[in-house]
């Protein structure tokens, strides 16, 4: 049978035996004689008294210790600080680098797609505008071509037909003066020129406060009402042509 | 309690130095007691309290918020004490004081009659216990001192140690082996 040895009675003695080495303990009368004697011997060792402090101890000691303290923040105010300060700075950095990025995007998409929509829409605009004038501009040119043949045909002893003639010589007039000015500003030489000579013949007719059969063959020739109507005629050809292609951009805007 | 210390942690190392002396009150006695039974003298009891206090407040920050205040700071005091048991200087006045006064090794036997006799037997009986504790190395001494005066387990001794609980044990066990040694003739005649 093997006892227990040092090592295990102080296991048991501290509470921290085994089972079995209890159980051992309990069986041999050698072991349990052994252990008495070592059990005395510790229960021997009594704690030193410790000398006795009063209730300000804690005081006394604190009054000893304070003034070898550093109070924390002025230890922050060294290294720790500009670390803090130089981290707090990147960050506010940082997030401002990231508002700034993301305002640029979300400001360049609103842009492109503002400036997509304007360009759609000046473009779908201009298209209309751009017929709306081809048109206007036409409906002139067919009622001056119907004026010009009207007046190269006219019987000159009727009155009542010389009257409605200049009638409507009045009312040409200040369309044309306007599609004039409009196709000089547009940069159309040869439709502000036709227009211009349009318009000389137009303010004979409808300016002669007594237009007489003398008038109108005079107008007729010397102003060659019989070139205008071509170039009239030339002009409403050309029209519908350059709205379909791709310089359709130059006519007259009003 | 535990919550209270740590809103003083808190507030101390937020920049209130005097809310430290709440803590230094409340655990300044058990410190002096740990402190004075491993050093085994009143004056070294005092300074290793008075490094113990000022090292927690330097190491504040790393104070973990799990754990008490009053185990930390006793850690702290134990390591405190270890190391300056453990200087060379203080070994070699031990040393010195053992050879300069072989007679310190001779203990009187205690009886059990006159009072008188008793007290004088038992101040002698204290005088070799002490002489036996300053035999054993820092560790020993620092490792019975927790099992057996603070009730500590193997556990805590280990961790306060820094060594396995194996080690801890067995400082244990090397220290309790030569206390039984140097007292043996007092058992013999008592």
């Amino acid at each position: 049978m093997k006892h227990l040895s040092e090592e295990e009675q102080l296991d048991i003695y501290y509470e921290e035996g085994s089972e079995s080495a209890q159980a051992h303990l309990k069986a041999c009368r050698e072991c349990a004689a052994e252990y008495a004697k070592f059990k005395r011997s510790l229960d021997a060792i009594k704690p030193e008294q410790v000398p006795l402090k009063g209730s300000d101890y804690g005081e006394q000691v604190w009054e000893r210790l304070q003034s070898q303290l550093v109070p924390y923040e002025r230890k922050a105010s060294g290294w720790r600080s500009l670390t803090n300060w130089i981290s707090w700075r990147a960050a506010v950095v940082a997030v401002g680098c990231a508002v700034l990025l993301a305002a640029a995007f979300v400001g360049g998409r609103f842009w492109e797609h503002l400036n997509s929509k304007r360009q759609s829409d000046t473009a779908a605009n201009a298209q209309p505008q751009q017929r709306v004038v081809v048109v206007v501009l036409t409906d002139h040119l067919d009622r001056t071509e119907r004026l010009l043949v009207q007046l190269n045909h006219a019987n000159s002893a009727d009155k009542a037909e010389n009257a409605q003639l200049q009638s409507e010589a009045r009312e040409l007039l200040a369309s044309n003066r306007l599609y004039r000015v409009s196709a000089s500003n547009e940069g159309d030489p040869a439709l502000a020129g036709a227009l211009d000579r349009l318009e000389r013949v137009l303010a004979e007719i409808a300016n002669d406060p007594h237009l007489t059969s003398a008038d109108l063959d005079r107008v007729r020739s010397d102003m060659n009402t019989s070139g205008i109507l071509f170039e009239v005629r030339v002009l409403l050809a050309r029209k519908p042509n350059q709205e379909s292609g791709p310089t359709s951009a130059k006519g007259v805007s009003i | 309690m535990q919550g209270s210390d740590h809103s003083i942690v808190r507030a101390v190392l937020a920049g209130d130095k005097d809310a430290y002396g709440a803590l230094v009150r409340a655990n300044s006695a058990a410190v002096f007691r740990v402190a004075y039974r491993i050093a085994g003298n009143e004056a070294d009891a005092e300074e290793i309290v008075q490094e113990t206090f000022l090292r927690a407040y330097q190491r504040l920050e790393k104070f973990e918020q799990r754990s008490a205040f009053g185990t930390w700071i006793y850690r702290i005091a134990v390591n405190c004490a270890l190391s300056r048991m453990g200087r060379p200087e203080i070994d070699a006045e031990f040393r010195h004081g053992e050879e300069s006064d072989p007679e310190a090794r001779t203990v009187q036997v205690a009886t059990q009659d006159a009072d008188p006799e008793r007290l004088l037997l038992g101040r002698e009986v204290s005088a070799a216990q002490e002489i036996a504790m300053k035999r054993l190395t820092a560790t020993e001494r620092c490792a019975f001192v927790l099992r057996h005066l603070e009730e500590r387990s193997m556990g805590e001794i280990a961790e306060v140690l820094g060594v396995a609980p194996n080690a801890a044990k067995q400082a244990v066990f090397r220290a309790v082996q030569k206390l039984r040694r140097e007292l043996a003739p007092l058992r013999g005649n008592a």
